[in-house]
């Protein structure tokens, strides 16, 4: 019996998440992931007038908010039957494109590049750069002063940190430029978005905000001013990071996993929304070279360990939500979803490997990169720099668009909500697949539920034992100080989590009414 | 000194305390006063943040703060000791530096997202239940401020099953101590709002002047609609009703369901992302969030709330428009209606007071 540790709460992430690991020569040999927290929205849904959907559901999440309103209201589209303009799909794919790129470059600087730097290096920097100069004054000001909240505490450097005084010197002040850059790009969302976080603009059937010049201007001068900073900036970090001090660990492959992954595709190209910019798709057992498409019927979801009341598996459909807190063998809010009973990655690194994007090949086979979570952090920027140059040619069909007559951006005739109808919206949120299915009865919904990317990553075990993604990525990865897991938050922040979104679920198809037994 | 206070230089120290007076609508005169105040501080103020059932919007509005910016803040302003989306430590480090900071006491505590009332076990953070955290982190607080709709009056968990509540009911049921509390609601809360109540108790050392719901009137104060851009049209009758139509896209969007009538904040003037936009300005409306009734008592968002002043409201335009002719009468029927909007509304049970 190894040495069990506990990581609670996993920080820099959205939400609240337990890791549990046992470790045995160093090595991590078991792994438990446990999501703690849990709201139950989908009983609010119920019996409400089904537009309120796409607003509330944006509280799934204050992160990647636009995609939940996004998934909602293409779940709304299908059930009113409504079609979206294309100029309504064009700004919905503008303000979508946005929260990927803030998102993208936050979870890069602000929720996972403190894992792999020494920062107090910094106090050895004897360059000449005024600009690194003063982020050496304003980190060493913090050490003199005796207050270097929150930068510390920490986990302590090891043979992975960078300690490069330059490099990390550079680093640091990419993260306080990263910092007013993601304002900037989730700035731009809010000029056709209405504000953000929780854009408003996104209703049924379109868009409500009718763009005009000089929003479209700015919102160009905009995504040049990110669109240098991903390139110049963010792009060469992830490079430089992942060709030089992480390549041993990037080779390595730690934080791999089941090596399956699942792409559900996103941003519609056209009005059938049958061409996506983001293909969908099914990669399995490693197999990078052979990728199927995705078939909804193969998604089951298991409670076995999570504290719903047990069940068999099945698909989410027919799933229920009534809490059990007092289940045995119950350690996560979080259930445990499967395709073809297989758990599944999802996120930027299974959209990269399923659309084969030639960088990210470039890397596996001319650097020898094994999926993993240093994969995952190139596969996330390379999307990033493949969306925001996709974005400007968005820009300019939203131009071209707008400038014919009758141009439209919602499908007025069918706000009105339906006697009855049922629609899904399949969307990639930032961190992966995310779907929304919605019955409507009498006007009002009767049944809401999302399976969101964070349940297929977080998952607990299954009903076979069979562990969720984030438990097998940890197997084997070091942990020569149970101290100092560095290596642990290092592998999770990688799939970069989202946990308050992954507990909301599914709520009674029966629309009985939620119970839960207090002691 | 200067330098040991603080490791930005002069010039972008003025600039922050700049910003800060005008958050504060204080005149450019008050801003060597606000230098004054910050520099003559011995330390910076700890500040713990706790995330309970939350989707930590609230977090990423306040990296939107780009007068003072968030790095100015955190690293310069205040010492950030507990903050689970931004802080370097995990697990046992994180959790530490929380019970460190308690014991030392004197902080500001803001809360982001709700109690869960139905159940402790529905919000567990290193195995202590949520409302535990936050008495013994208010126990030994300077005072409290609440973000967000869901820290504030329960915002849309509360209508969950969890039954997410407040801090004020929290401290109302006895489940957390007593405090000065500052409510900065708003789902998520506007990083100015939240900034400007920051910097208001670090100079004052107490709250700003509160409205009956604890919300500071600085910025709570004033209906949406009796500032919004779109009153004219109201006033004139032009509602919108087809988002497609260049000639209606600035039309008063009630008929779309607006809550502006009934809200309380100066979002029309203030706007949001640097000012970029805002609910009403594009085309959505206002959907109440900065009131106790949200999110429950504002469903549905996107159905008119009633009619006004018993004139159906579709009829307004036309009696308006009759009125005009008669001179002061027309007048006297605005304010009329004016004065009855200001009046009941949502309430957190839903229906109307």
């Amino acid at each position: 019996m190894g040495r069990r540790i506990t990581v609670d709460p996993v920080t820099r992430i959205e939400g609240h998440l337990k890791i549990e690991v046992e470790i045995e020569n160093g090595k991590i040999k078991d792994a438990w992931s446990s999501g703690t927290m849990a709201r139950g929205f989908e009983a609010l849904l119920t019996g409400r007038d089904p537009r309120d959907a796409s607003f509330v559901t944006s509280r799934f999440c204050g992160v990647c908010f636009s995609v939940h309103t996004m998934a909602s209201a293409a779940a709304l589209d299908e059930a009113f039957g409504a079609q979206v303009p294309d100029g309504g799909r064009i700004l919905r794919n503008l303000i979508m494109g946005s929260e990927y790129l803030y998102d993208h470059i936050l979870h890069f600087y602000q929720l996972t590049a403190l894992d792999y730097l020494d920062i107090m290096a910094i106090a050895d920097y004897n360059g000449m750069d005024k600009e690194l100069l003063a982020v050496k004054d304003k980190i060493v000001g913090l050490v003199k002063r005796g207050d270097t909240y929150p930068l510390t505490p920490r986990y302590e450097p090891d043979a992975f940190s960078v300690n490069d005084p330059e490099i990390v010197t550079m680093a640091v002040k990419h993260y306080l430029d990263a910092l007013k850059i993601q304002v900037t790009a989730r700035n731009m969302g809010a000029i056709f978005g209405g504000r953000a976080p929780h854009f408003q603009s996104i209703v049924v059937g379109g868009v409500t905000q009718y763009p005009d010049a000089e929003q479209i201007g700015r919102f160009k001068s905009m995504l040049d001013e990110v669109s240098a900073f991903i390139k110049n900036v963010y792009m060469q970090d992830v490079l430089l990071f992942g060709k030089g001090p992480l390549l041993p660990l990037a080779q390595a492959g730690i934080g791999g996993g089941h090596l399956n992954y699942l792409s559900y595709g996103s941003f519609p190209e056209d009005s059938a929304g049958e061409n996506l910019f983001f293909k969908g798709g099914v990669i399995k057992n490693g197999n990078l070279g052979t990728v199927v498409p995705f078939d909804q019927a193969k998604v089951t979801e298991s409670v076995k360990h999570a504290w719903y009341k047990e069940k068999d598996p099945v698909h989410p459909y027919e799933g229920e939500q009534i809490f059990d807190l007092d289940k045995k063998d119950a350690y996560s809010f979080v259930k445990a979803p499967r395709y073809e009973g297989m758990p599944m990655e999802v996120g930027p690194l299974a959209r990269m490997l399923i659309m084969k994007e030639p960088n990210l090949m470039g890397l596996v086979t001319d650097y020898g990169v094994k999926p993993g979570a240093v994969a995952r952090h190139a596969a996330r920027m390379l999307e990033t720099v493949m969306l925001v140059d996709q974005m400007q040619v968005w820009l300019g069909q939203l131009i071209e668009e707008a400038g014919k007559p009758g141009f439209r951006i919602q499908d007025t005739a069918n706000y009105e909500p339906p006697e009855s109808g049922e629609g899904v919206g399949f969307y990639e949120a930032p961190r992966g697949a995310l779907g929304h299915w919605i019955k409507i009865k009498d006007k009002k919904i009767e049944n809401y539920q999302a399976v969101v990317p964070s349940t297929w990553n977080a998952s607990p075990r299954d009903e076979k034992g069979v562990r969720g993604q984030y438990e097998e990525s940890l197997i084997g990865v070091p942990v020569p100080d149970p101290e100092n897991p560095i290596n642990i938050v290092r592998v999770i922040r990688s799939f970069d989590p989202c946990l308050a979104c992954a507990v909301h679920v599914i709520h009674p198809r029966t629309n009985e009414i939620l119970k839960f037994r207090i002691e | 000194m200067l330098t040991s206070f603080r490791s930005i230089n002069r010039r972008d120290f003025l600039k922050f305390c700049a910003g800060t007076a005008t958050l504060l609508g204080l005149s450019e005169a008050a801003v060597p006063r606000v230098a004054k105040a910050l520099e003559e501080a011995a330390k910076k103020p700890p500040v713990i943040w706790l995330e309970g059932q939350d989707c930590a919007g609230c977090s990423i509005s306040f990296t939107n703060t780009s007068n003072p910016g968030t790095a100015e803040i955190i690293l310069d302003t205040i010492s950030l000791r507990y903050h689970e989306a931004l802080m370097a430590a995990s697990g046992h480090q994180a959790e530490k530096a929380l019970q460190d900071s308690i014991k030392e006491g004197g902080y500001v505590l803001v809360v982001e997202g709700s109690i869960p009332e139905a159940d402790d076990r529905y919000c567990k953070i290193a195995d202590v239940p949520f409302v535990q955290t936050v008495k013994e982190a208010a126990a030994n607080a300077a005072a409290v401020i609440a973000i967000g709709a869901c820290a504030t009056y329960g915002g849309i968990p509360r209508g969950t099953p969890s039954k997410g509540m407040g801090i004020s009911a929290a401290m109302d049921k006895g489940l957390v101590p007593k405090k000065p509390l500052i409510n900065v609601p708003t789902c998520p809360v506007h990083p100015e709002h939240f900034v400007g109540t920051v910097v208001y108790y670090l100079l004052y050392k107490k709250p700003p002047p509160m409205d009956a719901h604890l919300r500071p009137l600085l910025f709570y104060d004033k209906l949406i609609h009796d500032n919004c851009e779109r009153r004219g049209h109201f006033e004139n009758g032009e509602f919108l009703a087809d988002w497609n139509d260049f000639k209606q896209r600035n039309f008063c969007l009630y008929l779309k369901g607006c809550k502006g009538p009934f809200t309380h904040s100066d979002c029309p003037k203030r706007r949001w992302n640097d000012g970029l936009n805002w609910c009403i300005g594009c085309g959505a409306g206002c959907q109440g969030c900065s009131e106790p009734a949200f999110y429950t008592g504002m469903s549905p968002l996107y159905q008119k709330t009633k009619d006004i002043a018993g004139y159906r409201i579709e009829t307004v335009g036309a009696v308006m428009a009759g009125a005009v002719a008669v001179g002061l009468a027309g007048h006297f029927i605005g304010q009329a209606m004016t004065g009855r909007l200001g009046k009941g509304g949502p309430t957190e049970k839903g229906g109307e007071s």
